[in-house]
């Protein structure tokens, strides 16, 4: 069953078309990877997920309700969390309330007038921020500023976030760019070791990446689907190595 | 046993900024404070302990904070002089339309942020301002400003003297406590993610325009009950309560105390104050040019504030201990 179900989307800046008729459908519990080279509307597409760019035509369907006209708090309330490029986090604050808020925001929805309620007063919910943090390997570092991190850290410390609200669907924009070998590969593990009912949608360049996580890969070449399919039949597919390396010379 | 030390804990803030307030006419006087002093520190610890809910949590910087301070206290004296002496439905009342008025500036001027939005609350202070001097002249008294009023009354009470300064220290005590609790709860933290990370709290679920307006409400009524008090404490609404040099003046009191750390700014209110009415006796005019040299110097080697060399030099103290 399809968890997200983008039907002809459409999308252009001025001139420049980008995206043209998307058709996506992504499996519930699938990990589904998007690639393509620069400038093919990879994270254009994402960011119609997340609310933040509305696009001209279409439609985008998760689990049922749409998700066009739909503000980004209230699609993170649905159960779509995105881990950005580059980490996003709280970084004047320590680990603890940067995972906090997510927990809160998960009780009480986009806003509570809850003004004079004790944060600390409410243990359960401390402690569940305290599992996640753990969880994510970052338990020496619970009460320093999120800032001081290492990059690393940063981004674990950001999926600490995204999956504290419980998220249906998690989105990631390049998880890994910027990463050094070995914390690719631990970022490779957490995924994979990551709850199987959390649908997940990556965004990437390092094949290497691609290939050890997805079990479907989508191929974006101009804005449009060039090809769909497991690894193993877009490794070979003769539409993609073109779109990555240009005409084959005959 | 926990939860009493708890309460301790969370309140000794609250507890030392009390013993402060309460003994404060024994020991102001000494340090020449003429009386009244005193109760005008304790009306702007209120306007800048609600300042800072508003530019210490969630960042934003409002240059028309006076609008508020300035509306509710022409209310209060119109009250007072038309309705009843009594100041309790005079501040209810002033309280209650200053808020409407944040309300709607706040819908208008939280869609932009930084520069934008500080240029936008000035330009609504303004226009309270002109509005004050030419088409509400006839309740407003223009330029000669609003006199008249009866000697407010609490109930039976004449509010005159060392009473109303235990009015306002009693309503500082209360409205600091309150400040407290709000950064306390999952509502200071909301609002000051925004100040961190705006897109990331959206994108965790979080509508962070309702708690931006939210905090710059809250702020607006804290600066309301500062107006009105200062109707209380003096009998005179003049249209410089509405000025930008008035909403300049809160921006400097915090910013030499220290953003967002609420007690930081009460100190800067207190600095300013009884430096502004103490040393311009020796000073004269040249106090404006002290005050600058101070603000400077703060900003420069000090963006913490007061409350940044506190925590300095509890660090050197404490660590030549363990060094020796």
């Amino acid at each position: 069953m399809a968890i997200l179900d983008i039907h002809q989307v459409s999308l252009s800046f001025g001139g420049l078309q980008a995206l043209q008729n998307v058709h996506l459908k992504i499996e519930k519990g699938s990990t589904h990877a998007l690639i393509g080279p620069n400038g093919a509307g990879k994270s254009t597409l994402l960011n119609v997920l997340t609310g933040m760019l509305k696009p001209d035509d279409g439609s985008v369907m998760f689990d049922g309700k749409p998700l066009l006209n739909v503000n980004s708090y209230d699609i993170n309330q649905l159960g779509i969390a995105k881990v950005f490029q580059t980490p996003a986090i709280f970084p004047e604050m320590t680990v603890l309330q940067n995972v906090t808020i997510p927990v809160f925001a998960a009780r009480d929805g986009s806003f509570n007038f809850n003004m004079f309620e004790g944060r600390a007063k409410q243990r359960p919910l401390i402690e569940f921020a305290e599992q996640q943090i753990c969880e994510l390997g970052l338990e020496d570092h619970m009460h320093d500023l999120a800032g001081s991190l290492s990059r690393g850290d940063k981004r674990r410390l950001e999926m600490a976030i995204c999956l504290a609200n419980k998220p249906r669907l998690l989105l990631l924009d390049e998880p890994t760019a910027g990463m050094a070998r070995h914390e690719t590969e631990k970022t490779i593990e957490l995924l994979k070791s990551m709850d199987d009912g959390i649908t997940k949608v990556i965004v990437e360049h390092d094949m290497n990446v691609v290939f050890s996580l997805a079990e479907k890969i989508s191929v974006l070449s101009q804005g449009q689907i060039i090809a769909e399919g497991s690894p193993n039949e877009i490794k070979g597919h003769p539409k993609v190595i073109e779109a990555y390396l240009g005409e084959a010379q005959v | 046993m926990i939860t009493q030390n708890n309460f301790w804990q969370h309140n000794k803030a609250v507890f030392i900024f009390a013993l402060v307030a309460l003994t404060m006419p024994l020991w102001f006087p000494l340090m020449g404070g003429y009386s009244g002093l005193d109760t005008k520190i304790m009306i702007f610890c209120i306007f800048v302990v609600g300042f800072d809910i508003l530019l210490g949590f969630t960042g934003y910087l409002s240059f028309g904070h006076a609008a508020f301070f300035g509306i509710s206290a022409y209310v209060t004296g119109i009250m007072l002089k038309s309705f009843s002496d009594n100041i309790i439905p005079a501040i209810i009342v002033a309280v209650a339309a200053a808020t409407l008025v944040a309300l709607i500036i706040g819908l208008l001027t939280l869609k932009r942020t930084g520069i934008y939005f500080s240029i936008l609350t000035l330009a609504f202070a303004e226009m309270f301002d002109s509005m004050a001097m030419s088409m509400l002249q006839r309740w407003t008294g223009g330029e000669n400003g609003l006199t008249g009023m009866p000697t407010p009354m609490l109930f039976d009470l004449k509010m005159q003297g060392d009473t109303v300064f235990y009015f306002c220290a009693i309503c500082a005590i209360i409205l600091f406590y309150l400040a407290k609790r709000i950064e306390r709860s999952p509502v200071g933290l909301m609002m000051k993610a925004i100040k961190c990370n705006q897109t990331r709290l959206e994108y965790t679920g979080i509508n962070a325009r309702k708690y931006k307006l939210l905090a710059f409400v809250l702020s607006a009524m804290y600066a309301a009950i500062a107006g009105a008090l200062m109707v209380v404490y003096e009998p005179f609404v003049g249209h410089e309560f509405l000025g930008w040099h008035q909403s300049g003046e809160v921006v400097i009191m915090s910013v030499i105390g220290g953003v967002g750390t609420l007690v930081g700014p009460m100190l800067g209110a207190a600095f300013m104050l009884y430096f502004e009415n103490v040393m311009s006796v020796d000073l004269g005019e040249q106090w404006l040019l002290v005050l600058g040299v101070i603000f400077m110097a703060v900003v420069i080697f000090m963006p913490g504030g007061f409350m940044e060399a506190i925590a300095r030099l509890k660090k050197r103290f404490f660590t030549t201990i363990d060094g020796e």
